[in-house]
C-alpha cells in the first residue's frame, strides 16, 4: 500500500510538473475575471462571442501567450484571491473592485510598466483618478455603472403621487400615500443593506445629507452628525413600513425582482435595470430620477466602478516580455471590436473614450448615463482603510436594524478605523 | 487480540502506515500552517508576516460580536445534534417496525443525506423567501393562508430555520446509525421482557437503549464534530447577517477572513474552535469508552 | 365470522353512531356549509377627512356602487374605516378606506347544484360515506367482516377528500380572484365564470363578476372541516364493524399517517428542486403565486445548462470522488485491518489521532491546504481533491470498517495463516469478500462526500474545465441574479445519480453500520 501510495504521489508530482515545463517558452498568464452576469462565463470561455470566445480569439492573435483565465462568482471572489496572495500563488491580471489593500502591500505592478500609453489615454481621466495612490495609476477601470431611482409610473398616479419624490420629506409622503393605497401589496421603497451590497445603501444615503465616508481633507468622518441623522433616516424608513420586509438579508436582486414584477413602487439600482427586468419578462417600464436628498442638501449621483489591475511576479524570467504581455491583454479586451460587445452584454457603462461612439448608436440612453456618470460620487476606494470601512458600515446598519443606536455604532466605528 | 496475524513487531506499524502518510501530508500539515498563521502577523491582502504571540486571539476574542457568535454556536450544536438524535432514533424505531412500503420510507429517508448541503441550502432558501418562495405559493395555492407569510421576520426566526435545516440533513445519518443497532438486537431480549411484563416504555428504557448506546456514541462524535463545522447552511442562507446574529463559528471566521480580511483573528479563532472540539469530545469519548471499555 | 363472535359489538351502537353520523352531515351540509363576507368593492381615499368635500364625493362614488349591487340583488352594506396619522411635515393626514360588504352564506348544497369542481368532490364524498354507512350496516347484520372492511375504506376515503375540497374549493375562488386581477389566462376564467356566479351571487353579478371577484380575494372560511366530525364517526362505526381490536387498528393508522407525512415532509424540497427546474424564468420569482406546478414545463433548461459545460462538471466529480474513494479505501482497508487484528503499541494513540485530524473543517484550513498543494504542485489538479477528499475521510472509513472487521470472527483467517498463507493473503482472500457490505458502505459514504465538497474546490481548482459540479453550479447565481431554474436544474443533475446510488445500496447500509457500530 505505501508504495502504491507513494508512487502515486512521485507520479502526480512528476505530471503536473511536466505540464509546468511544457508551456515554459510560451508566456502564460493566470487572469481571473469576475462573474458580472450569466453571460459572463460563455463570453470568456464558452461560445458566446460570436461563437468563438476571448480566450480562443486572443490566442490566436497573440502567439506565445497563453491566457489561463477563470472566471470566478463574486460571491466566492475574495476567498480565492487573498487565498492565493497567501501562498504566493497570485493571479496575473485580476478583475475586481477594490486594489488599495494590493497597491499599499506592494504586490501591484503600476499601470505605467504595461498598459500602452495609446490605450491608457483612451480611459476616461475621471475613472483613472480613482485608482491613484500617491501619484501612481495601479489599476484601470474596466466598467462602471450608475446609480439611480427607478420609480413604476403606473403605481405612482394610482397612489396619486404626481410628483416623484425629490426630498427625503417628499419621498416620506409618497412612500405613506403608495401605503395607503395599496395596503401591503406594494412596498413604496426598496432597501438592500445585506452583507453583499450594504455600503452602496450607507453612501446613497449619506451622500444624500451632505454627508460622506470622508470630510473635505479626506480625512474619515463617518460618525459626523450628518451621517447618523442620514442613516436614522434609511432605518426610520424600514421601521415605518415603507420597504421591503428585510433588508439585511434581501440583496439588490431580490428587490429587483419585486420592482419588475410591479411589487416595489421605487428602487435605486444601476442603470442596467431596465435589461434586467427584460430578461424576467417583466412588463413595468420604469421612469428614472435622481436620488431623493435631504432638505437644504444636493443630490449626488453615485457610480460604482470596478478595475483590472497587474500582480507583480518576480519570479518571472523576462519581466519585459511578461508586461508586454499584460499589455497586449489589456490592449485586445479593450478593442472596440471586443469591449463593446462586453459592456453591452450586460448593460454596463464604458471605462474607454473608444468605445462610447458604438455604444450611444446602438441605445442613445447611453449617453444621458455617461452624463450622470461624469457628475457622480465614488466609494473612496483608494484609501487603505476601505475595506474595513465598507464591512464596518454594513454592520452597523444591520446591527440599526436590530434595536442599535446609530450614533454610538458610527462613534465606535471611526474609533476603530481611526485608531489604527 | 494476541494472535497470529503479528508476526513482526512493526508489521502492525506498516499496515496504518499509509493512512498515517496520508493524512499527515493532507491534514497534519495544513494545521501546522494554520497553528502558524495563527501566531502571525497576516496583512489584509493575505501576506503573512512575522510572529506576534498571542496578538490574533486577542482581537478575536475581544470582538464585539465574539459572545453572540460563541452563544448561537452552542445552540447551533445543542439543537441540531440533540434534536437529530432525538426525531432520528424515533425514525429509526419506526421503520424497524413490520409494515407495507418500509422499504420505500427507508429509500426516502435516504434523500437529504445523498444531496449535497450546498444544493439543499439552496433550496430551502428559496423555498422560504416572503415574495415568491414555495412554501408561500403551496399554501396559498392550497388555500391555508390568506397572504404571504414573511417566513424570515426576524434574524432569530432565521436561525431557528437555519437549526431547522441542518436537523433535516441530520436526521439520516442518526436514523440508520440507530437503526444498523436495532437490528442487531436478538429478539429474545424482548421476548424476555415481555415475559417480564415490560410494557413499551420499559422495554425502551432496559433493552432498547442500552444495546443501541454503543453505535450512538461514535456516530455523535463524528456528529458533533461535523455539525459544529457545518458551514454551507449558514452561509446560503444569510451568510450570517444581521450584523454576525447569526453566524456560527465556521461562518464567523470566513466572513472575517475572506470578507473583513481580517485573517490572523480568523485563524485564531479556528485554532480556539478546535480546542473546544477536541475537550468537547475528548470529554464524551472518555465518559462513554471508559464504562464499555470497547478497545 | 369468528372474530365477530368472539367480540361482539353491540348492533344498538353501531345503529346510533351511523344515525348520528348520517344527522350531523345533513344538518352541516343545509346548515353553514361555507359562509363569508365578501369585500365586494374596496375604495381607499388618502387625505380624505370625514365631512368635507372629498370624503363627499367619495363616499356619492360608493354609493352608487352599492346601489348597483342592491339592484343585482346582492345584499350589501358599505363599512368605513379612517386612519389618521401624522406625516414628515407634522401635518395630519387621514385615510378613509371605504368597503362594500355582503356577508353570504352558502350551504353544502348551494355548492352541490352550482357545478364547480369542488361540487363533485363534495357530491363524491356523500356518495362515498353514504356507501360506507351501508355497507357497515350490512356488515354489522350479515357479520361479513369483508364488508366491514371495505366500508372502513370508503370512510377513509371520505374523510381525506374533505381538507382537498376545501382547498378545491379555495382555489377556485382564489385563482379566479387572481386572474381576474392581473387579466391573464382568462380561458380558465370563463370556463368558471358562471358556476361561480351562481354559487356566490345567486347568478345576479353578471358583468360586476370581474371586479367583485378580485374584491373577494382568499376570504373564505374553513367551515368545510366541520364535515370532519360525522366523517369521524362514520370511520369509528366502520371500524367497529370491521370488528378488529379498535386500538391496534388506530395505531396502525397512525403508523402509516405519520410515516407519510414525515415521507411528504422529506421529499418536499426535492418536489420545490424539480418543479423549480422546469419553469420558466419569470415565474421562478413569480410574486403572485399563480400556480404551484409550472404553467409550462420548459426542458429546454436542462439543454441550456448542458451547454454551459455542466456535464464537464459532472464528469470531474465523478473522477474526483472515484479517486478519493480509491485511495480512502486503499488507505484503510489496511488501517482498519491492524485495528481490528492487531495489538500494538499506540493503537488509542493512533486513535487518538485519526479522530483528531476530523475536527478542523476544510474550510479552516483553506490557507493551509492551498500552500501545501503549492508545495506539492497539485494545485489546480483533479489529483489534489481526491487527495484532501480521501485525507479528510479516513477518520470515518477507518471506523465503519474497523467496524466491519470486527465483526467478522477471525478465525478462518486464523487457520489459513497457520496453513501458510500470507497475513495479506488470509486479508485479500478471506476478509474482504466477508466484509463486502461494509466495505461498499465506506466506498459510498466516501463518495458522497467527496460529491459534496464545496469549499476546498473553489479555491483549489482554478481552470474551469477541471471544477466539479458543486463549483460548477455556483455559476448561475451570479452577480447579476440567480437563475434558480438553472441552479436547480443542475442541482437536479448533480443529485439525482447519487440518490439512485444510495437507494440501491440502502440495504447494505443499515448493515454496514452494525458492523461499525457494535463495539464502536
Amino acid at each position: 500500500m505505501k508504495k502504491f501510495l507513494s508512487v502515486i504521489l512521485a507520479l502526480s508530482l512528476f505530471l503536473s510538473l511536466a505540464v509546468v515545463s511544457a508551456h515554459a517558452e510560451d508566456i502564460t498568464l493566470d487572469v481571473i475575471i469576475a462573474q458580472y452576469g450569466d453571460n459572463t462565463q460563455n463570453w470568456f470561455l464558452g461560445e458566446g462571442m460570436d461563437g468563438s470566445n476571448f480566450v480562443k480569439k486572443f490566442e490566436e492573435a497573440n502567439p506565445g501567450i497563453k491566457l489561463n483565465l477563470e472566471v470566478v462568482s463574486w460571491n466566492d471572489l475574495y476567498t480565492v484571491v487573498s487565498t492565493r496572495i497567501s501562498n504566493n500563488n497570485a493571479p496575473d491580471i485580476l478583475n475586481i473592485d477594490v486594489f488599495a489593500d494590493y497597491a499599499n502591500e506592494g504586490l501591484l505592478l503600476p499601470v505605467s510598466d504595461y498598459c500602452p500609453e495609446e490605450l491608457f489615454n483612451d480611459f476616461f481621466p475621471q475613472f483613472i483618478e480613482q485608482s491613484v495612490i500617491d501619484g501612481t495609476v495601479w489599476a484601470v477601470p474596466d466598467l462602471a455603472s450608475a446609480r439611480a431611482v427607478f420609480y413604476n409610473e403606473d403605481l405612482l398616479r394610482e397612489a396619486g403621487v404626481d410628483k416623484v419624490p425629490e426630498t427625503w420629506a417628499e419621498l416620506e409622503d409618497a412612500s405613506q400615500a403608495i401605503l395607503d393605497a395599496f395596503g401591503g401589496d406594494v412596498y413604496p421603497w426598496g432597501i438592500d443593506m445585506t452583507t453583499d451590497e450594504g455600503q452602496a445603501a450607507f453612501a446613497y444615503y449619506v451622500w444624500g445629507n451632505n454627508g460622506g465616508f470622508v470630510d473635505e481633507n479626506g480625512e474619515w468622518a463617518l460618525n459626523t452628525d450628518a451621517n447618523v441623522e442620514a442613516i436614522e433616516y434609511a432605518i426610520g424608513l424600514v421601521n415605518k413600513g415603507f420597504t421591503n420586509p428585510n433588508p439585511a438579508t434581501q440583496t439588490r436582486y431580490d428587490i429587483q425582482d419585486m420592482f419588475a414584477a410591479g411589487k416595489m413602487a421605487m428602487i435605486i439600482a444601476p442603470n442596467q435595470l431596465p435589461t434586467y427586468i427584460k430578461s424576467k419578462e417583466g412588463t413595468v417600464e420604469p421612469g428614472t430620477a435622481a436620488l431623493p436628498h435631504n432638505e437644504g442638501a444636493t443630490s449626488s449621483s453615485v457610480g460604482v466602478m470596478d478595475r483590472i489591475m497587474a500582480f507583480r511576479d518576480d519570479s518571472a524570467p523576462d519581466q519585459a516580455a511578461r508586461n508586454e504581455a499584460i499589455g497586449k491583454f489589456l490592449t485586445f479586451f479593450y478593442d472596440p471590436a471586443n469591449y463593446v460587445g462586453w459592456v453591452s452584454m450586460e448593460g454596463f457603462l464604458p471605462a474607454v473614450n473608444s468605445a462610447v461612439g458604438a455604444l450611444v448608436e446602438s441605445d442613445p440612453s447611453f449617453q444621458a448615463w455617461l452624463d450622470v456618470l461624469g457628475s457622480a460620487k465614488f466609494y473612496p476606494t483608494t484609501k487603505a482603510e476601505w475595506n474595513d470601512v465598507k464591512q464596518g458600515v454594513i454592520a452597523v446598519e444591520q446591527q440599526a436594524l436590530t434595536g442599535g443606536n446609530v450614533k454610538d455604532l458610527l462613534d465606535a466605528l471611526q474609533a476603530q478605523i481611526t485608531g489604527k | 487480540m494476541r494472535s497470529v496475524f503479528v508476526r513482526h513487531r512493526w508489521e502492525p506499524y506498516l499496515w496504518i502506515l499509509p493512512s498515517i502518510l496520508l493524512m499527515l501530508v493532507f491534514v497534519v500539515f495544513p494545521i501546522g500552517i494554520v497553528f502558524r498563521l495563527a501566531f502571525s502577523r497576516i496583512s489584509r491582502a493575505g501576506v503573512v508576516g512575522e510572529f506576534i504571540g498571542l496578538k490574533n486571539f486577542q482581537d478575536a476574542v475581544s470582538s464585539t460580536a465574539f459572545p453572540q457568535v460563541m452563544l448561537n454556536t452552542a445552540f447551533w450544536v445543542v439543537s441540531v445534534v440533540g434534536l437529530s438524535t432525538l426525531i432520528g432514533f424515533t425514525c429509526a424505531m419506526v421503520l424497524n417496525q413490520p409494515f407495507r412500503g418500509r422499504k420505500i420510507a427507508r429509500s426516502i429517508m435516504v434523500f437529504p443525506w445523498a444531496a449535497s448541503l450546498v444544493i439543499q441550502a439552496s433550496v430551502w432558501n428559496y423555498i422560504i423567501k416572503m415574495e415568491y418562495g414555495n412554501l408561500n405559493n403551496i399554501l396559498l395555492n392550497l388555500g391555508f393562508l390568506q397572504n404571504a407569510v414573511n417566513w424570515r421576520a426576524s434574524y432569530q426566526i432565521e436561525f431557528i430555520w437555519e437549526c431547522a435545516v441542518g436537523i433535516i440533513v441530520t436526521i439520516p445519518f442518526v436514523t440508520f446509525t440507530v437503526l444498523s443497532g436495532l437490528q442487531s438486537i436478538d429478539a429474545s431480549y424482548y421476548e424476555a421482557a415481555t415475559v417480564d411484563g415490560a410494557g413499551f416504555w420499559n422495554k425502551l428504557r432496559h433493552v432498547t437503549i442500552p444495546l443501541v448506546k454503543p453505535s450512538l456514541t461514535v456516530s455523535t462524535v463524528l456528529n458533533i464534530i461535523y455539525v459544529f463545522n457545518s458551514f454551507p447552511i449558514i452561509y446560503t442562507i444569510t451568510k450570517g447577517a444581521p450584523a454576525n446574529k447569526t453566524d456560527t463559528m465556521v461562518t464567523y471566521l470566513y466572513m472575517l477572513a475572506f470578507y473583513d480580511q481580517r485573517k490572523g483573528p480568523a485563524t485564531a479563532l479556528s485554532v480556539i474552535g478546535f480546542l473546544i472540539l477536541c475537550v468537547a469530545s475528548g470529554c464524551y469519548m472518555l465518559m462513554t469508552m471508559r464504562k464499555e471499555d470497547s478497545l | 365470522m369468528k372474530t365477530l363472535s368472539a367480540n361482539p359489538v353491540p348492533r344498538r351502537r353501531i345503529l346510533l353512531l351511523i344515525l348520528s353520523a348520517l344527522l350531523l352531515t345533513i344538518l352541516l351540509c343545509s346548515l353553514t356549509f361555507l359562509r363569508f363576507s365578501s369585500q365586494l368593492y374596496v375604495k381607499r381615499s388618502p387625505n380624505t377627512f370625514v365631512g368635507d368635500e372629498k370624503y363627499k364625493t367619495v363616499r356619492q362614488e360608493v354609493e352608487l356602487q352599492l346601489e348597483d349591487f342592491r339592484t343585482q340583488g346582492t345584499d350589501a352594506v358599505i363599512e368605513e374605516q379612517v386612519i389618521e396619522r401624522v406625516n414628515s411635515k407634522n401635518e395630519t393626514t387621514s385615510l378613509v378606506i371605504f368597503t362594500i360588504c355582503a356577508a353570504n352564506s352558502r350551504s353544502g348544497w348551494n355548492l352541490l347544484s352550482a357545478g364547480l369542481p369542488s361540487s363533485y368532490l363534495l357530491a363524491l364524498i356523500l356518495v362515498l360515506s353514504a356507501a360506507a354507512w351501508l355497507l357497515t350496516l350490512c356488515s354489522s347484520f350479515s357479520g361479513n367482516r369483508a364488508l366491514g372492511i371495505a366500508s372502513f375504506a370508503f370512510s377513509l376515503a371520505a374523510f381525506f377528500l374533505i381538507p382537498v375540497i376545501f382547498n378545491r374549493l379555495n382555489l377556485d375562488l382564489s385563482r379566479t380572484a387572481a386572474l381576474a386581477q392581473s387579466g391573464g389566462d382568462t380561458a380558465a376564467l370563463d370556463r368558471l365564470r358562471p358556476a361561480l356566479d351562481r354559487f356566490l351571487f345567486g347568478s345576479t353579478a353578471g358583468d360586476q363578476l370581474d371586479s367583485m371577484l378580485s374584491a373577494l380575494k382568499y376570504n373564505i372560511c374553513a367551515a368545510p372541516f366541520l364535515l370532519l366530525l360525522p366523517a369521524f364517526i362514520t370511520v369509528c362505526a366502520s371500524v367497529l364493524a370491521a370488528c378488529r381490536p379498535l386500538k391496534k387498528t388506530l395505531l396502525r393508522v397512525a403508523l402509516y399517517v405519520s410515516v407519510i407525512l414525515f415521507s411528504l415532509f422529506i421529499l418536499y424540497p426535492f418536489f420545490v428542486m424539480f418543479i423549480t427546474a422546469f419553469r420558466s424564468n419569470t415565474e421562478t420569482t413569480d410574486m403572485y403565486f399563480l400556480r404551484i406546478l409550472p404553467s409550462r414545463w420548459v426542458f429546454s433548461n436542462l439543454g441550456d445548462i448542458l451547454k454551459r459545460n455542466v456535464l464537464r462538471y459532472l464528469g470531474n466529480s465523478l473522477l474526483i470522488s472515484g479517486g478519493a474513494t480509491i485511495i480512502a479505501l486503499l488507505c484503510g482497508i489496511p488501517a482498519a485491518y491492524a485495528m481490528a487484528r492487531m495489538d500494538f503499541r499506540g493503537k488509542k494513540a493512533y486513535l487518538g489521532f485519526v479522530i483528531m485530524s476530523q475536527m478542523f473543517s476544510p474550510v479552516v484550513l483553506l490557507v493551509g491546504i492551498s500552500r501545501l498543494m503549492n508545495t506539492l504542485h497539485l494545485n489546480d489538479t483533479l489529483m489534489g481533491l481526491m487527495f484532501i477528499n480521501a485525507a479528510f475521510n479516513q477518520a470515518f472509513a477507518i471506523w465503519l470498517l474497523r467496524g466491519t472487521f470486527v465483526s467478522i470472527s477471525s478465525e478462518m483467517e486464523q487457520a489459513a495463516c497457520i496453513d501458510g498463507c500470507s497475513v495479506l493473503g488470509a486479508m485479500l482472500r478471506i476478509l474482504l469478500p466477508m466484509a463486502a457490505p461494509g466495505i461498499v458502505t465506506t466506498l459510498i459514504f466516501v463518495f458522497i462526500n467527496a460529491w459534496n465538497e464545496y469549499t476546498v474546490s473553489t479555491v483549489l481548482i482554478s481552470t474551469q474545465t477541471n471544477k466539479p459540479i458543486t463549483v460548477g453550479i455556483t455559476q448561475f447565481s451570479s452577480f447579476n441574479m440567480i437563475e434558480w431554474q438553472y441552479l436547480f436544474a443542475a442541482a437536479l443533475l448533480a443529485t439525482v445519480p447519487v440518490i439512485i446510488l444510495f437507494m440501491l445500496i440502502e440495504k447494505h447500509l443499515a448493515a454496514g453500520l452494525t458492523a461499525g457500530g457494535v463495539k464502536g
